[in-house]
């Protein structure tokens, strides 16, 4: 799993949602439900324009290199660098994964309900979000050492 | 007034959701179909701010509230009688059908002791003692605000009274409606709800549906700001304030529809943060309101 693969996947899942719209689009004939489909269009052209510039970034900082077979691996240590401050960026691990949180709504000024990121949440995850589909929605960047 | 380019039912008819329950209820009552109710509220451990709150209500107002809705039997900052005369009025209602409005948590260190609301025959009633004898022979009990829904500011760390949510004290359904304070609108509407109709639809945290069901964020019409990762980065500016820390992508409210004074206004759209006071958790959780040095750009 690469940061590449992730991008592609992201990518062409959104160019798929696009062409729905567009095929809805041509569908429908009320007004709200046209509206809401525009509203929708608007919303995944934001996500590739928003895709196109973390990509590009990426390549250009060259953190790492863009085709790598292998997950980043995070120690403790690592991942407590990743507090959302100063120019970080905000990782978050669960059930050792690492996401990024630093454009995630729910995460404003980088805290969530008095949490804050550069830490494992995997218990506090268990007792608040049990059995919500949260987790498959947020972008991974790596993975714990074991 | 500007005119408004967007008809969405969803803004406009939650606007109007209120009046209209509100003016059917009075109507019923007139009509004789239904009768108007006997009204205790218990203002315990807080600040008063959700009867002045109350007192702030507009179309209906609280004077319509409180001569065409229901009987208020019992309110420490409205009503005439004081001391033992009030106290009797507060204990004889529980012979009889009422509905319990309470504001602010219940001080429970020291049974009680941090919060007494009046004398009895001499004794002095805390507000633990008053919410455990008038709780749980109510037919309906409505937790007005965040201290009474959650503890709120009351129970902020680290909560010198032992101060609590009605909810801790009653095991019984308690209509919860947090904010700090709460929106009249809310309460009124809940109110006319259950004159008419009795207990409306709950979320999984017993909050009515009609009021807390759509994040802030999810209606928020600086959300194009936030899609396009436009965001402000001080108090004053015009954008998103997602960066600074809003809580309304966590805040499931209708304030961005029906604002605050009289709908004149709310936070955002005066350009200031979320500080996700009608969610639970609040204040201690919601914390920090506003941070400066988020992460931007990664
Ligand atoms: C103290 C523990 C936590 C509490 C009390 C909590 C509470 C909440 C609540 C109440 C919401 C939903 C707001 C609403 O829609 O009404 C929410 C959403 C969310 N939380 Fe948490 N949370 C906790 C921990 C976490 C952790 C550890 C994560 C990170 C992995 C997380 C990630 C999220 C995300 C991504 C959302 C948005 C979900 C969506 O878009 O539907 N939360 N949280
Ligand atoms: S200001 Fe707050 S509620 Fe509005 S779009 Fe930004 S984050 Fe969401």
């Amino acid at each position: 799993m690469s940061e590449q693969h992730f991008y592609d996947k992201d990518f062409n899942k959104t160019i798929n949602d696009i062409n729905d719209t567009i095929d809805n689009l041509y569908l429908t004939e009320d007004c709200y439900e046209k509206n809401k489909l525009l509203n929708n269009l608007r919303k995944q052209i934001a996500n590739i324009t928003m895709m196109m510039q973390n990509n590009q970034n990426y390549s250009k900082n060259n953190i790492e290199p863009v085709t790598q077979n292998d997950p980043r691996v995070f120690t403790p240590e690592e991942l407590s660098t990743y507090t959302g401050k100063n120019g970080n960026p905000a990782y978050v691990a669960v059930n050792g994964v690492v996401y990024d949180m630093t454009n995630v709504a729910a995460w404003g000024g980088a805290t969530h309900f008095g949490l804050t990121p550069g830490k494992d949440l995997s218990g506090v995850f268990a007792s608040c979000h049990d059995g919500q589909p949260i987790l498959s929605t947020l972008p991974v960047v790596g993975v714990m050492a074991p | 007034m500007k005119k408004q380019i967007n008809s969405c039912p969803n803004q406009t008819e939650k606007l109007k959701l209120v009046s209209m329950l509100a003016n059917k209820a009075i109507m019923a009552i007139k009509n004789g179909t239904i009768k108007k109710r006997n009204l205790v509220w218990l203002e315990l451990t807080g600040c008063s701010g959700n009867i002045i709150s109350l007192l702030d209500a507009a179309n209906p107002g609280f004077k319509n509230l409180a001569t065409q809705m229901v009987n208020i039997i019992f309110d420490n900052s409205l009503m005439v009688a004081e001391g033992q005369a009030a106290m009797e009025k507060l204990f004889a209602i529980t012979a009889d059908d009422y509905i319990l409005v309470v504001e602010g948590a219940i001080a429970s260190k020291d049974n009680g002791l941090y919060n007494i609301i009046g004398q009895f025959n001499g004794q002095p009633i805390t507000a633990y003692r008053a919410i455990n004898e008038l709780g749980p022979k109510a037919s309906y009990v409505i937790a007005m605000g965040a201290c009474a829904s959650d503890g709120g500011i009351s129970a902020g760390r680290p909560n010198p009274s032992g101060s609590l949510s009605v909810q801790s004290i009653l095991n019984r359904k308690v209509i919860k409606l947090p904010g700090c304070p709460c929106h009249p609108d809310w309460l009124t509407g809940t109110l006319s709800y259950i004159l008419l109709y009795g207990q409306p639809e709950l979320d999984n945290k017993d909050r009515p549906t009609m009021f807390y069901s759509t994040l802030i964020h999810d209606v928020c019409p600086r959300r194009p700001y936030f899609d396009q990762g436009i965001f402000a980065e001080k108090l004053g500016d015009k954008s998103c304030m997602f960066k600074i820390g809003c809580r309304g992508p966590v805040t499931p409210v209708d304030c961005p529809v029906r604002k605050w004074n009289q709908h004149v206004n709310w936070p955002i759209g005066d350009d200031s943060p979320c500080i996700g006071c009608a969610q639970f958790g609040f204040p201690d959780r919601m914390e920090p309101f506003i941070s400066y040095n988020t992460t931007r750009e990664v």
